[in-house]
């Protein structure tokens, strides 16, 4: 009765919620109350269910409760200029990801800095996106495919204007300079159908997204999108390698998903939280999962993870403003 | 295959399955009927509770909840004029005046059997048709996307009850408030005024719930009428003879849900309102169509249930959810291991017949579920409006915040209330309005994809025998209602000439 026993647990977990809430906690130590992860994107979506995945796992190793508040909006730039206005800092942690970076660069009157407002605790997971084709299109590579694109206009779908799979192609663009033309769709329920039956000449998915398909041979991996292959297509290469040559060497994009908190974090909570995390992803359940979402373990924390996120804001911001898809 | 057949009753009948499914229903019933608390946020929130449940038993509790609340949103639609989901909007139009002339038993009692039997034919359409719906939903790109749309928005007519150039206008003005926010196609910025808030345009649900919800609370006050006690004095149930003029629509209303479902991106809020519009335009009664008629209220629901197993389709036989709920659906399938599309059908045959049996046990309980809890919703039409009234209202509010936790959509449910009266008072139907809302961006997205993917040639909208069925559907659609204002120009001029 493994349904009873779940039930039962989140009573108590609820019941414990109040009571902590009631009494409030006298330890010393970072947590001293419930601690909030914000979710700037509706419930339901990858970056929701990484994040209580994690609170969940987190749960076993703090003194206190964990919540999940999906703060969705602008991107995901809503939530984030919550956590950057600082009310209850001390406690707030927001899991950002590629919207973080790539938001400054496309939505206008953003009220925060996304670098200077905030504290870097850690990259969780990394997510490859892969370049695709329809099963049956002629291209089988990269260099077959630019090479009969410096010929003809092709057009690219993705799940949306301002997204890392949109952002991929335009950066595809921008660093070999063809004839690419975008074509955005409402999610990747459109996008997909829109890459197997043709009608769009290629486009970036997800990995977890595109694996089945590929696996069906519906659609052919041309490269996947992250410095090192993935260990779930070993036989595909990345865009840096299979574009040598074409200006490729330095191409690099990956969704991650990390989390952040307001600048006036404090240091000591920073770095329990990194211990913390570091633990929590080396867990078998962890690994399990991102075994399902296709993802690999991030490695960067605090000061790298803060030089990370600065190199990708002056690099979405070039791209953005090269695709026009600018404030 | 005997081994196979064990092994799917092993997968399926445990108690957890049972219990997942009764709660599943449970839940999405009472979360469908709150007003603004949709089943795709019930199944959201129910998502990390089946992290550790087995594959089977998540799902089948996930595709409870959904069941549960497409249901459960035409119960407040009907007595409080107030959808508890989008796809419910349609059932308000003859729902609630049902529920007015002391009839709310009997509309609640059409919904469920309406939603019932298009559940069941959605189901079986899952079962069974799974690869063939799936392919032509793979022919469907945008300009064949495009076509279905056109032929969607003739519906307006139909809903403008009698005034139909207000019934434009509404739908003008919907698309014209679809328009704000960032532009989908280059995320250029639409009338947002630079307000941070309007970045993602409009939500749906304070826009649906001020529209229809608020204008009943604003009348109630502006007109001070004396507390009207509407008691449900009409105890009578739905008779054999009503359920046997509902049922022709009831069945048109599924296959239609089926077919909308099973294309990726529609959505059962268009399906219902197709099935309605279908349902007047050949219906004996269609003058009643409006003011509380049944089969109206039983072609709407058809139409938005009989989208809930073919929404499946898409997902099981290729792997692409066609809608959020089954996006996240699909999140739990990845969560264990699996995954959807043409190998789950090779690789794990036993348990996706474990599930279908469970969707098909859904549907019963679904049945028992809403037939035990008619008699306690339809006691809601009894209370007097002065408590009623104040109650609805603190639902609206806290449905609305709950969507994006966000203060600023309670001014937007407001301020779309204030327009709603003003509607109402001047004879504008809401209902095309909403339309106008939902199908304008798809409209404008697939016009302009088709032409990014055809580099402008304009040829790529007669591409194939998809688009020139529905070319021919949205032709005959207009003649028929170019015909039907004429023909009712010229009986209203007659009745002027004999009136001098």
């Amino acid at each position: 009765m493994k349904f009873w026993n779940k039930k039962i647990a989140s009573f108590i977990a609820v019941g414990g919620m109040f009571a902590a809430m009631a009494t409030g906690a006298q330890a010393d130590e970072w947590p001293t109350k419930t601690v909030k992860l914000i979710v700037p994107y509706a419930a339901g979506g990858t970056t929701d269910i990484t994040t209580r995945k994690i609170a969940e796992l987190l749960t076993d190793k703090l003194d206190e409760n964990i919540i999940v508040e999906n703060r969705p909006g602008a991107g995901s730039t809503k939530g984030t200029s919550m956590l950057a206005k600082g009310r209850g800092a001390s406690h707030v942690l927001l899991m950002a990801s590629p919207g973080h970076v790539i938001g400054p660069a496309i939505y206008p009157g953003i009220d925060y800095d996304p670098v200077k407002d905030f504290k870097f605790i850690r990259n969780i997971i990394d997510v490859p996106n892969v370049m695709v084709v329809s099963g049956d299109s002629p291209y089988n590579t990269v260099a077959e495919f630019i090479e009969d694109a410096k010929n003809k206009e092709m057009t690219f779908g993705s799940s949306g204007v301002g997204g890392s799979l949109h952002m991929s192609g335009e950066l595809l663009k921008s660093m070999t300079g063809l004839n690419l033309t975008h074509v955005p769709f409402r999610g990747s329920g459109e996008s997909v159908p829109a890459v197997i039956s043709g009608d769009v000449d290629f486009s970036f998915e997800n990995l977890p997204v595109a694996m089945p398909h590929i696996k069906a041979g519906k659609m052919k991996a041309l490269a996947v999108t992250t410095a090192e292959r993935s260990p779930y297509l070993p036989d595909v290469p990345t865009m840096q390698e299979a574009g040598k040559g074409y200006g490729l060497e330095t191409f690099k994009v990956s969704a991650w998903f990390g989390l952040i908190a307001h600048k006036s974090f404090s240091e000591e909570a920073s770095l329990k939280m990194q211990k913390l995390l570091d633990e929590v992803i080396k867990t078998e359940d962890f690994k399990e999962f991102m075994k399902t979402r296709g993802a690999v373990a991030g490695v960067q924390a605090g000061d790298d993870f803060k030089a990370f996120i600065q190199d990708e804001v002056k690099k979405w911001a070039v791209v953005a403003e090269k695709a026009n898809v600018k404030k | 295959m005997m081994e196979n057949f064990t092994e799917v009753l092993s997968l399926f009948l445990s108690v957890d399955n049972f219990i997942a499914i009764i709660i599943g229903v449970v839940i999405g019933v009472v979360i469908g009927a709150i007003p603004g608390l949709t089943a795709t946020m019930a199944v959201a929130l129910a998502l990390p509770f089946t992290f550790s449940l087995e594959p089977v038993t998540a799902i089948l509790l996930l595709v409870g909840i959904y069941k549960g609340g497409m249901y459960g949103g035409s119960i407040t639609a009907i007595l409080i004029k107030t959808p508890g989901s989008p796809a419910s909007a349609c059932t308000l139009l003859d729902g609630y005046p049902m529920a007015q002339k002391g009839q709310a038993t009997k509309a609640l009692q059409t919904a469920l059997y309406s939603s019932c039997i298009a559940d069941f034919i959605s189901n079986l359409s899952l079962i069974f048709f799974a690869s063939y719906l799936a392919k032509i939903a793979m022919n469907f790109g945008p300009p064949e996307f495009f076509w279905l749309i056109c032929f969607s928005l003739t519906i307006i007519v139909s809903v403008s009850g009698e005034a139909i150039i207000k019934g434009l206008i509404a739908a003008c003005l919907g698309i014209i408030v679809s328009c704000i926010g960032l532009d989908q196609m280059y995320g250029t910025e639409r009338m947002t005024f630079g307000h941070y808030d309007l970045m993602d345009g409009i939500s749906f649900v304070p826009l649906m719930i001020g529209l229809f919800a608020i204008p009943e609370v604003i009348d109630f006050y502006y007109t001070k009428a004396q507390p009207h006690i509407i008691k449900n004095v009409d105890k009578s149930k739905l008779s054999l003879q009503e359920f046997k003029q509902c049922l022709k629509s009831i069945i048109r209303g599924s296959f239609i849900g089926v077919i909308i479902g099973s294309i990726p991106g529609t959505g059962a809020t268009a399906s219902a309102f197709i099935s309605y519009s279908e349902a007047k335009r050949t219906s004996p009664r269609r003058a009643n169509f409006g003011k509380g008629e049944p089969e109206g209220v039983a072609a709407s629901e058809a139409g938005n249930n009989g989208v809930a197993g073919a929404t499946l389709i898409p997902l099981l036989s290729l792997g692409i959810p066609g809608d959020i709920i089954t996006a996240i659906i699909l999140g739990a399938f990845m969560i264990h291991g699996l995954t959807p599309g043409p190998l789950m059908f090779q690789q794990n045959l036993s348990l996706i017949y474990a599930i279908f049996c469970g969707i098909m046990l859904s549907s019963i309980v679904l049945f028992i579920v809403g037939n035990l809890t008619i008699k306690y919703f339809s006691k809601v039409s009894d209370l007097p409006k002065p408590i009623l009234l104040p109650i609805v209202l603190l639902f609206c509010v806290f449905g609305t915040y709950a969507v994006n936790n966000s203060i600023f959509d309670i001014g937007v449910m407001f301020a779309f209330g204030i327009m709603g009266f003003f509607f109402a008072k001047m004879g504008i139907a809401a209902a095309p309005f909403l339309i106008g809302f939902i199908l304008g961006p798809m409209f404008e997205d697939n016009l302009h994809r088709s032409l990014l993917i055809s580099k402008g040639d304009l040829s790529i909208f007669v591409r194939g025998p998809i688009t020139w069925f529905f070319i021919a559907l949205t032709i005959a659609s207009l003649i028929f209602v170019i015909r039907r204002w004429h023909q009712g120009r010229t009986v209203n001029a007659e009745v002027d000439q004999n009136l001098e």
